[in-house]
């Protein structure tokens, strides 16, 4: 009866052949590089940062490789819990597999339910697998070696999977959610964080920023990561009600501490009047620094002390949250009408 | 990151003694200027001590001065009516330094102990003698525009980044530490040292000693502290100046003045503070004494401007103290402390 279930697929194999959603097989793909994306089938390529980078992926892999795609063109990921998961052995798990134009599976990688994938393993595994010199753009390497455009997106399409929720159970069934870091270190220790009021018991290195906690183990990628060095503040969140750098806190140093991220600044599906000001009037463009500058403002709101009666002393108060898009006409007159109203 | 072990300390002897027995300990308390150096490979410590819990946290009355316990944040200082009314310029230099997220956070203690600006130290790929004592200093050939005028070495060109560690020298204030040898009181100008040969020692602490809080003695002048910067806000100072002034009638009974981004410390202009004792404060009188302090600088081949923009700023700085000139902003604040960006733009229609 063919290949067991859950026997993974290992690199060097064949891929197993499988229905596509479009219901051609795998197979009619042979000729060009494929990329499979498995996911969780609540997972919406149509989500506009989702659908950005799998534009980019579309671009850089250009008319060489294929996404699995519906009759819409749209890119999608292929639902962890179909058979096609089952036949490469990643049933319910996130997954991504890179074949070849022969259908040879040359890289994969999983992330088991409540695990988390870290960037800097899958660039080590890209790295070590990218091992021919590029001899020219867009040329295939040696023999054995993947091309520049291959390893570009390969880089591009763990990036994206880094973006996508969770299979299996859902996070937030529990309060408190376990989540132990991939390639686990002797020097892990554990770390309790109450984040938007929720706990969660993590084991980290203790070199972890909260940043990074935030983002790459609890995937609340919310809060963004700019310069790393405390000199743009798009990482800002509030502890203890006061607005702070998440990239220069170290998470183990934020145990006990109240923290809220832009997450959780909405009371449910209404929005703080500072994320409803912002929209009203038009306080971004690219919407990277957002987060922060709304994390700053709403917490600039609650303080008792900084001057905020005039523009002047306005831009003084937010003058650590920086807008490369130059909105900052716009993110003061939000801030101004959450004063007036 | 250099791998590090983490303990959190739970009194201020077992911190002092956790740091003490290991030559790789460090302590931390905000971290806001830290991590970052851990983050760029500058700090390597093997063991971080947490300090921020302890309870160092207090603003207590201290004999007509104040006492500031060292985990007090930046913001808390900052905002503390006896500090804003009776300390003016360490208010000044808090709000003119950083931003509301790294005030909120960062330490009174931490603040004067952060490492300098100076480019050459944040890159692990350039000599640094105060990274990596006898590599060598890239920046005395380097583009050492931010570096020092007075006070330097060869082996080291670097300047102090704390603004309110030249409010704090101004004002005499007193270090409380507590150390393996136990505590000491440590004179604030006395806190910071010239680089000489040795620059990879920014401060006269040993290792192990922690401070527990910094005493600012009685005072009843008015202090005020002048920065400027590259940008409207947020930025080092490329030159400051803290005055402390204390009036007898029409004349000056005694002022202390620091410079900041001069020197490898809060650079105190004692002589200047001599030469001014008794005097009727006038612009000209402020003018020949600034040109004085000034006269045996040091430029560097890109910082000779700090040369004028000094002397203009410590005159203004006089002046502005004095009551001769009014502050470009409320006392206290931000807007009084910057030259230049949004300083003075209070003044307009709002």
């Amino acid at each position: 009866m063919g290949r067991p279930l859950l026997q993974a697929v290992q690199t060097g194999d064949l891929a197993p052949d499988g229905v596509l959603p479009s219901g051609s097989p795998l197979s009619s793909l042979r000729g060009q590089p494929v990329i499979l994306a498995f996911a969780p089938d609540e997972w919406n390529p149509m989500l506009a940062h989702q659908s950005t980078i799998f534009a980019r992926l579309s671009q850089e892999f250009g008319d060489g490789a294929a996404f699995v795609d519906t009759a819409t063109d749209d890119w999608q990921s292929l639902d962890c819990r179909s058979t096609l998961a089952a036949q490469f052995g990643v049933a319910g798990q996130r997954a991504l597999f890179l074949l070849d134009e022969q259908g040879v599976v040359r890289w994969k990688t999983v992330v088991s339910p409540g695990q988390d994938l870290q960037s800097g393993q899958v660039l080590t595994a890209l790295e070590a697998l990218y091992t021919s010199p590029v001899t020219a753009d867009n040329e295939k390497a040696a023999s054995g070696g993947l091309s520049r455009r291959t390893f570009v997106t390969a880089t591009l399409a763990a990036a994206a999977l880094l973006l996508l929720p969770g299979c299996g159970s859902s996070a937030s069934d529990s309060h408190t959610v376990e989540t132990a870091a991939a390639g686990t270190s002797s020097d892990q220790v554990p770390v309790v964080l109450t984040i938007n009021g929720l706990s969660h018991q993590l084991q980290l290195d203790p070199r972890v920023a909260l940043l990074d906690a935030l983002r790459e183990n609890l995937h609340l990628t919310g809060t963004k990561k700019g310069c790393d060095h405390g000199q743009c503040g798009a990482c800002t969140v509030h502890l203890n009600g006061q607005s702070a750098l998440s990239c220069l806190t170290l998470a183990v140093m934020s145990q006990g501490k109240n923290i809220t991220t832009i997450e959780g600044l909405a009371q449910g599906d209404k929005l703080h009047p500072v994320q409803e000001a912002f929209l009203q009037h038009d306080a971004f463009q690219c919407g990277y620094c957002t987060p922060g500058q709304i994390m700053a403002a709403a917490a600039l709101l609650q303080d008792p002390h900084t001057p905020t009666g005039s523009a002047v002393e306005l831009r003084e108060a937010m003058s650590g949250n920086l807008c490369r898009c130059a909105a900052y006409p716009n993110i003061i007159a939000a801030i101004q009408a959450v004063q007036r109203a | 990151m250099h791998p590090f072990q983490y303990q959190r300390a739970e009194s201020t002897d077992q911190a002092v003694a956790a740091v003490a027995q290991n030559p790789g300990a460090t302590f931390i308390a905000g971290g806001t200027s830290h991590v970052d150096l851990l983050k760029e490979g500058v700090h390597r410590p093997t063991l971080l001590v947490d300090v921020s819990a302890l309870p160092l946290q207090q603003i207590t009355p201290l004999a007509g001065g104040l006492r500031i316990g060292a985990g007090v944040s930046n913001t808390a200082a900052a905002y503390h009516p006896t500090i804003q009314q009776q300390y003016t310029a360490v208010s000044e230099a808090l709000l003119a330094g950083a931003s509301v997220q790294i005030r909120n956070v960062a330490s009174m203690a931490g603040n004067p102990l952060q490492r300098t600006r100076c480019p050459y130290f944040r890159d692990p790929t350039q000599a640094c003698n105060k990274r990596e004592p006898g590599s060598g200093c890239a920046a005395l050939n380097g583009y050492n525009h931010v570096h020092a005028l007075f006070g330097a070495s060869t082996a080291c060109i670097a300047t102090h980044p704390s603004d309110v560690a030249v409010a704090l020298a101004a004002l005499d204030a007193q270090v409380q530490t507590s150390g393996p040898t136990g505590p000491r009181t440590i004179v604030f100008p006395e806190l910071h040292r010239l680089p000489g040969t040795t620059p990879h020692l920014d401060t006269v602490l040993a290792h192990g000693e922690l401070i527990t809080s910094l005493d600012l003695p009685a005072f009843a002048g008015r202090s005020h502290y002048l920065k400027v910067r590259e940008r409207a806000s947020y930025a080092y100072a490329l030159v400051s100046c803290a005055v402390a002034l204390e009036m007898n009638g029409q004349t000056i009974r005694r002022v202390r003045v620091a410079l900041g981004g001069v020197a490898h410390k809060p650079w105190r202009l004692h002589k200047m503070e001599a030469m001014l004792a008794g005097q009727v404060p006038t612009e000209k009188l402020f003018r020949t004494a600034a040109d004085a302090a000034f006269a045996d600088a040091k430029p560097l081949a890109h910082n000779a401007y700090k040369i004028p923009m000094g002397r203009n700023l410590l005159v203004r700085a006089l002046l502005e103290t004095s009551g001769l000139r009014p502050l470009a902003g409320p006392a206290g604040t931000a807007f009084a402390a910057s030259v230049g960006g949004m300083a003075g733009q209070l003044a307009g229609p709002r």
